[in-house]
């Protein structure tokens, strides 16, 4: 690290960005049995998880800010993730690393961040991004657990960025609660968990596309990785309770729209 | 695997009871986080539970405690502990002047280590979901996040807590000796005792030691200011289900509707700069109570409903007979809000057309 500041602007800086394949959310059906065990249906159209194409961005706005910046981007999942790798290379990113699973279920937080640091360990990283939670899990987990286990400095729910001149460290923003912001110095190398909204994640380029067609991603299946004891388990699902009354209107859209505004006149709202 | 208090890992930590629950919150400026009393609540469940053999380790009748952490903590603990007849831990000192995970995670994790707890429990905000999921990891502890509820699932303590935006509950079990838990506020209630509780300990500590890495400068005041998002007495709120720009005109028109309707709209639609941030609603936008929330094409996730959960009467628009918003509304209407507006629009001004021509009616009739 040292050798890198004194090295100034001639440095390389490496990125890593840990990337999620989600369902589409609005397809998953809940259905569930007398006994009220929910069960899920889920949709087989898949992207990327839409909290990690900030994260991406973010990699690929610094890399076009500075000088001799590489990203490699990461996903841990089954062989169909790797399209979220060539999304991610379409967006900017120079090369992907799938840690591929078997299994169909999903690892949890506590072994992808287990994976991914045991990866990340090997790569002389300076900084590693990541969205602020999964779509479909939503544990916000990954991020932090990973930081810890290779004992970096790091932050979440980052809203704003600025690495100094001298790449030694990170300025940031992080959103609270009501839209307020704690201000940070963080030093490189560092983990940082992106917040939505801090930027705007441009759509992959044609040219990066095909190049991403072509790509050779490094494939490590996570069964040679290092086993981890899963403390943590999914017992099964259940539907949300109403909170409210719920009523359904019914009838064709237009009955429907007259009972509304009847209900609006009735509420002297109209 | 109780330490002895007596054999704990230094003098100053001989003072505490060994604690089953440890229950952590933040203390800026002698403000203790509001959610430690949803906290509490949170522990005595788990104590009810333990009491009736629920969980694979008895939690039985053993101390619960609480710890703050931050400055001038000294008044706040006390109260805390006058008030709910729990201990009461105050730690303050070096990097606890403002909030970094760094401290929290060094102090919180020496004090695990003195006192072994089997849950270490803490409020799912911006600071607790930043610093538990890490202090698990290095404490070889297990971490769920979000809780929002605890049921009982085969003899075992299940963490209930959103999955998939909200469509769905996942039911969590653990495994580990120690668990760490962040708890969505406001979802378990405390309710003081009727007679006041014995006088509990409040224990103060000074962290000594040296600053970490990170430094934390200050906090700034977000630019959205939503004060007139507060006050309004309704809000007509847009989410995903827009699809499309130019489609946010329907939700400006229907707004202009509906007498002093201000537009509201959720986080996606805010970050795409469809609306400013003043106008987003939820955890980190604005919490609002209208009289009518009305919410067009919004799925209705957490973060979202956390902040319109005060609302007095709630109508949702929304394609998926399965939304989440659904359950946070007292009327649901399954229709694409683009095509639904409009003939909503048109009902309203023949229900408005048709009140002129009462009027009318009612006059002729006087004469």
């Amino acid at each position: 690290m040292e050798v890198r500041i004194i090295m100034g602007r001639h440095s390389i800086m490496n990125i890593l960005v840990c990337v999620k394949q989600v369902p589409d959310l609005e397809r998953i059906v809940v259905t569930h049995d007398a006994h009220g065990i929910a069960s899920l249906a889920l949709s087989d159209r898949f992207a990327m998880n839409r909290f990690d194409e900030f994260a991406v961005e973010q990699a690929v706005s610094i890399k076009e800010s500075m000088t001799g910046v590489h990203i490699d981007v990461i996903t841990v999942g089954p062989e169909r993730s790797v399209q979220i790798l060539k999304r991610a290379i379409g967006m900017g990113c120079n090369d992907g690393v799938h840690l591929a699973t078997t299994a169909n279920a999903d690892p949890g937080p506590a072994r992808v961040a287990a994976w991914i640091a045991q990866f990340a360990r090997s790569g002389e990283y300076d900084l590693i991004l990541c969205g602020v939670m999964s779509e479909d899990f939503m544990c916000g987990q990954v991020g932090p657990m990973a930081a810890a286990l290779l004992n970096l400095p790091y932050s979440t729910q980052v809203m704003g960025m600025k690495i100094s001149p001298d790449r030694a460290d990170v300025s940031i923003e992080r959103e609270i609660e009501g839209g307020t912001r704690e201000l940070v110095d963080i030093p490189l190398p560092a983990l940082l968990a992106l917040q939505p909204g801090i930027n705007r994640p441009r759509y992959p380029s044609l040219s990066n596309m095909l190049r991403a067609n072509r790509h050779v991603f490094t494939t490590i299946s996570t069964d040679t990785l290092e086993p981890m004891e899963v403390q943590v388990d999914c017992m099964g699902f259940s539907t949300p309770p109403h909170a409210r009354a719920a009523q359904v209107i019914t009838g064709s859209p237009l009955e429907k729209a007259e009972q509304m505004a009847a209900l609006l006149k009735a509420k002297a709202l109209i | 695997m109780k330490l002895n208090p007596a054999s704990g890992p230094s003098a100053e930590d001989t003072m505490i009871d060994p604690v089953e629950i440890m229950l952590v919150a933040g203390c800026q400026k002698g403000r203790v986080d509001s959610e430690i009393y949803d906290l509490i609540a949170f522990g005595q469940r788990l104590q009810r539970m333990g009491a009736q053999g629920i969980g694979t380790r008895g939690i039985g009748t053993e101390a619960m405690g609480v710890w703050i952490l931050g400055d001038d903590v000294g008044p706040a603990a006390r109260d805390v502990a006058r008030r709910t007849g729990v201990q009461v831990t105050a730690v303050q000192g070096i990097g606890l002047s403002g909030y970094l995970n760094e401290t929290f995670r060094a102090v919180i994790s020496r004090e695990m280590e003195a006192v072994q707890p089997t849950f270490v429990c803490a409020g799912h905000t911006s600071r607790g979901w930043e610093w538990a999921p890490a202090l698990a990891a290095s404490t070889g502890a297990a971490c769920v996040c979000g809780v929002d509820g605890l049921v009982e699932s085969r003899g075992r303590i299940c963490f209930q807590r959103d999955v998939y935006g909200g469509k769905a509950k996942g039911l969590y079990g653990s495994s580990a000796a120690t668990t760490i838990i962040t708890v969505q506020p406001g979802t378990f209630k405390f309710d003081p005792p009727a007679k006041s509780p014995p006088p509990a300990q409040s224990i103060h500590k000074e962290v000594v030691g040296s600053a970490g890495r990170t430094r934390f400068l200050g906090l700034k005041q977000g630019e959205a200011d939503t004060s007139h998002m507060s006050s309004a007495p309704i809000i007509v709120a847009v989410g995903n289900g827009i699809g499309d720009q130019k489609n946010m005109e329907l939700i400006h028109r229907l707004a202009k509707l509906l007498p002093r309707a201000e537009v509201a709209g959720t986080r996606i639609i805010c970050d795409r700069g469809w609306l400013g941030y003043n106008r987003q609603v939820g955890v980190t936008g604005a919490s609002v109570s209208p009289k009518l929330y009305l919410a067009c094409g919004i799925s209705g996730a957490t973060q979202h409903v956390m902040g319109m959960r005060g609302a007095k009467f709630v109508i949702a628009i929304n394609t998926d007979p399965l939304a989440p918003m659904f359950n946070e509304a007292d009327i649901c209407i399954v229709e694409d809000m683009i095509h639904f507006i409009p003939l909503l629009e048109d009902a309203c001004a023949r229900l408005a057309g048709n009140a002129e021509q009462d009027f009318v009616d009612s006059k002729t009739l006087r004469r």
